[in-house]
């Protein structure tokens, strides 16, 4: 598999027009997703559907910038989950206490994300393996600590109260449902094209070069340090923008979106969708909310019925979903491509 | 911040003695389920997150056994081998599958028994919290020792506690199935070349980091209320404790429970709303500084 | 290894989950007005360490929904609850709740989370419009803030502010009489411990000024041990303590603190004692903690509450806590706004809800009353008294006085600037 995508890389690297009519093709399939989702609703009336599509939107965003650091870099974070709700944070008490348009406050949510993870990152990525996701737990957790502290800005364990104001911009309405809805796609469809130009950039290779052999790469003069430190500030702001849809949706911040669980279950997301193809946390995401939502409508015992479902997978399959589709794929195709 | 109320505590005796031995409470319940864990890891190379959910059967065994028979001893027992056997159990049948797989397979078979055993529990015992309450034979008037309070029950606890440690630490020394085990750690394939089992090493290992967890649960169970889920703030602090101490050493585990117990029991002196932060600013400041923490080794 | 291929097999259940979900999205809008049924959803916590606030919440809720359904319903529809778990998460409370309106067609929430999920709920209350009933969470700030305040959200739980009146009285009452002047606090480290215990303290003060704070302890929810609380209370030789942790947290520490003498050097005041929940899981409670009084049977002694809570032991085997009471308040005021409003529409039945006066076995005087500035509860049986290790458990309670407590809950309404 890794010798595939480097191969691919390689070609990548030399042929640059080939390069840019894969951004292209890339570009007309974001876009014809985009307008067959802002359609859907049109043909479905069901408001579960809506909501169900933002979430994955926000957890979907989550997941896929953690697999550029579990699944392309082979940094193993357990703490992504505070990017998550430093986005949720940021943005919803920027828009409680500020009042500044929705465009402003997302990109200063942005910027403060920006800021952090850079911090945070360049003592991080210092540290190796499990070292690495030990550090970025503690650093999740102490940031869990202190929104549950600061109570005079958080709210403490009650959250963000009140609501999210969100004054309409340029005609959306985000307290509309409809129109939070095809925002959330739009966001959803951008970050997952930019994500993949990441994966697939000459940047991309080189991160799937560390994962593989650190050593190797700083010998042919990579800075692995800045590497590594530029793709989990990248993956933050991704995961930010994940915790701002979910205070859109929710309508305020709690602290549970600080803490560690959310970081595990983007961690579990991964799993089930499967690390190695670029839409398996997608599609991970899409299984996993489907799980919770129609395990908990049957059951009171559904911690029992999903630790069950896990087990066939990291038991039974032994991979996530989308890598023991590919390979079956390429099994029976005796080397197919890798396509999302 | 009251850092008064520290100042004030460290220079008076009996609060000095009163705090220290809290500190040593909280941390020798601490050190008996981060023992295993850090065993585990130093063994099996295993993390296993799962380990919460031993302390938990072991209070809940241990109050079901004190329920039927009366007898604070048989409760301690039932916990510690119940656990054992669970551990062992668990260990052929689930974790045997994933050795060698991707380290977040493994976290996701320890993650889905977490889900598991916390809803085995509620089938079983109900969701509602429960109590062991206290053996007659230590219901008595706490010990002043130095102007310091210590009650009898936790000197027992810390008793139990430091002979586990002795225990554990001899006997990987000195016998010779503590030599297997530490060759086992070192290399497998090695020791399974010599004509030894090591899938009944693995299996040992993993029922004796359950027993020890499983004990302190059940040493737990007269003073802490058992729900489902119990396991789980007790698997966070013993995590800390063996990444401060460092993963698989015996000893860092011994220390980094007792360091977490006295930052919990004078910090609420004088942090009394950020305690829990100070553990993993702590940590924090650990794994920066000396990545394998304080008494691991670097791993090849 | 060998490795076990089943693609069949995980085809097929894929295929087969990917139907379920599908089937739950194509399930077309039920049309409302014809429905037969109505629909009430109930998100709460089901499961982790407080599942019992849901189960015996859902015990309240089950044993008032039998006796409307008998007597014929919300105006003629029978009532159809819709229990759902959020697992403690306040954004699995949002999600669960608009799913039970958007798609299970409920056309009333009882909203029976805790603390965060509340807000969450609330929210999604104030954005789809549909009447909901908060049942469990205590914060004042639910419905005394103004900015919180939407037409169709009600309150029937008890309040931590009225709580803290009648506590702070109270508890001068016995400081006067007992001289206790050196005071420390030990409480839950969230909103519901801070809040309500500063409350306490500032009543506590108001009625016996000379009353100081020593020493204050914070341990964080669900914190497994209290050691270092206790020794740190200890450190400080106060003549009196107020806790108010609960549930599994409170039983932990009175079982850590017994250990260390704790309660013969001091006097105890735990408001959330005096439930079955605690007074009947904690084997060695020590004599004389003053409490006030959550749900008990004997209080207000009269027949038709220790019907109400034998009835509840009968059907379930066990006691009702106080989660079970504040919910079956929810169903009984829900049938009387709705036989009032001669409606089963949510908005009829909140025009209906609004100063609604109920008979009721948990009432001070056999009614409760739902306020209509603020849309909470008041009225309820509320007061103090001492324990003792067996039934009755509390043998005497000192009521607390209404007329006291609304003169000055309106003052510290004004005080923190919401009326």
């Amino acid at each position: 598999m890794t010798e595939l995508q480097a191969e691919q890389g390689v070609q990548a690297l030399e042929v640059p027009h080939e390069a840019k009519t894969r951004r292209n093709r890339d570009a007309l399939i974001a876009l014809a997703v985009f307008v067959v989702l802002a359609l859907l609703p049109t043909v479905f009336s069901s408001k579960l559907l809506l909501d169900f599509v933002i979430r994955c939107a926000a957890y979907g965003l989550f997941a896929t910038s953690l697999n550029l650091l579990v699944g392309y870099t082979g940094l193993i974070s357990f703490g992504h989950g505070m990017f998550f709700g430093l986005g949720a944070y940021g943005f919803g008490l920027m828009m409680q206490k500020t009042g500044v348009p929705v465009p402003v406050a997302f990109v200063a949510t942005l910027g403060i994300t920006f800021a952090v993870a850079l911090v945070i990152g360049a003592i991080c990525v210092r540290l190796k393996e499990i070292y690495f996701a030990f550090v970025t737990l503690a650093f999740q957790m102490l940031i869990h600590s202190t929104i549950l502290s600061w109570v005079s800005l958080t709210g403490g364990d009650q959250g963000l109260r009140g609501g999210i104001p969100r004054p309409p911009f340029l005609g959306i309405d985000l307290s509309n449902q409809l129109h939070l809805y095809v925002a959330s796609c739009a966001l959803l469809v951008i970050g997952l094209f930019l994500m993949h130009q990441i994966a697939q950039s000459p940047f991309g290779y080189t991160l799937r070069m560390i994962r593989d052999n650190a050593t190797r790469a700083s010998f042919i003069g990579i800075d692995v340090w800045r590497a590594k430190l530029t793709i989990f500030v990248l993956a933050a702001l991704f995961a930010s923008t994940g915790g701002i849809i979910m205070a859109l949706f929710v309508s305020g911040a709690y602290p549970e979106f600080a803490y560690w669980t959310i970081s595990g279950e983007g961690i579990f997301i991964n799993m089930l969708g499967g690390v190695t193809t670029f839409l398996g946390p997608m599609v991970g995401t899409v299984l996993l909310l489907i799980l919770n939502d129609t395990v908990t409508r049957l059951t009171d015992y559904h911690g029992l019925v999903l630790g069950i479902v896990i087990l066939f997978f990291a038991i039974g399959l032994r991979k996530g979903l989308m890598d023991f589709v590919v390979e079956w794929y390429a099994q029976r195709r005796s080397g197919g491509g890798e396509r999302g | 911040m009251d850092l008064d109320a520290l100042t004030g505590c460290l220079a008076s005796s009996a609060c000095l003695v009163t705090q220290t031995t809290s500190g040593f409470i909280i941390g020798m319940l601490l050190f008996l389920v981060a023992v295993g864990l850090t065993l585990i890891f130093g063994v099996l190379k295993v993390v296993n997150f799962s380990h919460g959910a031993f302390y938990m059967f072991g209070a809940y065994f241990a109050m079901t056994a004190y329920q039927f028979s009366g007898s604070f001893a048989l409760a301690m027992l039932c916990g510690a081998a119940g656990t054992a056997i669970l551990g062992l159990i668990f260990e052929r049948i689930f974790m045997s599958r994933v050795y060698g797989a991707d380290v977040l397979m493994q976290l996701l078979v320890c993650y889905a028994f977490v889900l598991i055993f916390d809803d085995v529990v509620r089938m079983i015992w109900g969701p509602e919290f429960k109590s062991m309450g206290m053996p007659a034979a230590f219901q008595v008037a706490p010990l002043f020792i130095a102007g310091g309070v210590v009650p009898p029950y936790y000197l027992l606890l810390i008793g139990v506690a430091l002979a586990a440690a002795m225990i554990l630490g001899l006997g990987l020394a000195r016998t010779r199935i503590g030599k297997v085990i530490r060759a086992a750690a070192h290399n497998p394939g090695m020791v399974s070349a010599l004509g030894i089992n090591t899938g009944l090493i693995y299996g040992g290992v993993f029922a004796l980091g359950g027993m020890l967890a499983g004990l302190a649960g059940a040493l737990a169970a007269p003073v802490r209320s058992l729900t489902p889920g119990m396991g789980f703030s007790v698997l966070i602090e013993s995590f800390i404790v063996t990444v401060i101490g460092g993963m698989g050493s015996i000893l860092g585990a011994l220390i980094g429970a007792l360091l977490i117990g006295l930052i919990r029991s004078f910090g609420s002196l004088g942090f009394p709303l950020f305690t829990e932060g100070l553990m993993y600013l702590f940590m924090v400041i650990v794994l920066v500084s000396r990545p394998t923490g304080l008494f691991g080794k670097e791993v090849a | 290894m060998t490795r076990t291929r089943k693609p069949g097999v995980s085809r097929r259940a894929t295929l087969a989950m990917m139907g379920a979900g599908a089937v739950s999205f194509a399930t077309p809008w039920v049309a409302r007005a014809q429905a037969k049924t109505i629909k009430v959803g109930m998100p709460t916590i089901l499961s982790g360490r407080v599942a019992q606030l849901g189960t015996s919440s859902r015990n309240g809720v089950m044993l008032e929904v039998e006796k409307v359904n008998a007597a014929g319903g919300l105006a003629g529809r029978q009532i159809e609850m819709v229990i759902r778990d959020s697992k403690g998460q306040p954004q699995e409370a949002a999600r669960v709740a608009r799913e039970l309106v958007n798609t299970d067609g409920c056309e009333i929430l009882i909203d029976a989370e805790a603390s965060s999920g509340a807000f969450a709920v609330h929210e999604v209350a104030r954005d789809l419009g549909v009447l909901c009933l908060h049942t469990n969470s205590e914060t004042s700030a639910l419905t005394a803030d103004p900015k919180q305040h939407i037409p169709n959200a009600f309150r029937t739980a008890r309040q931590g502010v009225h709580d803290s009146i009648v506590g702070g009285s109270y508890a001068a009452t016995i400081a006067k009489a007992k001289g206790l002047k050196k005071w420390a606090t030990c409480s839950p480290d969230y909103a519901y411990g801070r809040d309500t215990t500063a409350e306490y303290v500032t009543y506590l003060k108001r009625f016996a000024p000379d009353i100081e704070i020593i020493s204050e302890s914070w341990p964080k929810l669900f914190q497994p041990d209290y050691t270092e609380v206790v020794t740190k209370i200890l450190q400080a030789k106060p003549q009196a303590l107020y806790s108010c942790l609960w549930g599994g947290d409170l039983t932990s520490y009175i079982d850590q603190a017994n250990i260390y003498a704790l309660f013969s050097q001091m006097e105890v005041f735990a408001v959330n004692m005096a439930d079955y929940t605690a007074l009947t899981v904690v084997k060695n409670l020590p004599k004389g903690i003053h409490s006030g009084n959550r749900y008990i049977k004997t209080y207000p002694a009269t027949p038709e509450n220790a019907a109400w809570g034998d009835a509840y032991k009968a059907k379930y085997n066990e006691y009702p806590t106080n989660w079970s009471w504040e919910n079956a308040t929810a169903i009984m005021l829900l049938a009387e706004a709705s036989k009032k409003a001669n409606s089963a529409d949510g908005k009829k039945i909140a025009e209906a809800l609004r100063g609604l006066k109920i008979k009721s076995p948990f009432g001070a005087d056999g009614t409760v009353t739902m306020r209509a500035e603020d849309q909470t509860l008041v009225g309820y049986a509320i007061g103090w008294g001492t324990t003792i290790p067996q039934e009755p458990y509390v043998p005497q309670v000192q009521a607390g006085d209404w007329k006291t407590i609304f003169e000055l809950e309106a003052e510290w309404k004004k005080s923190k600037g919401y009326t």
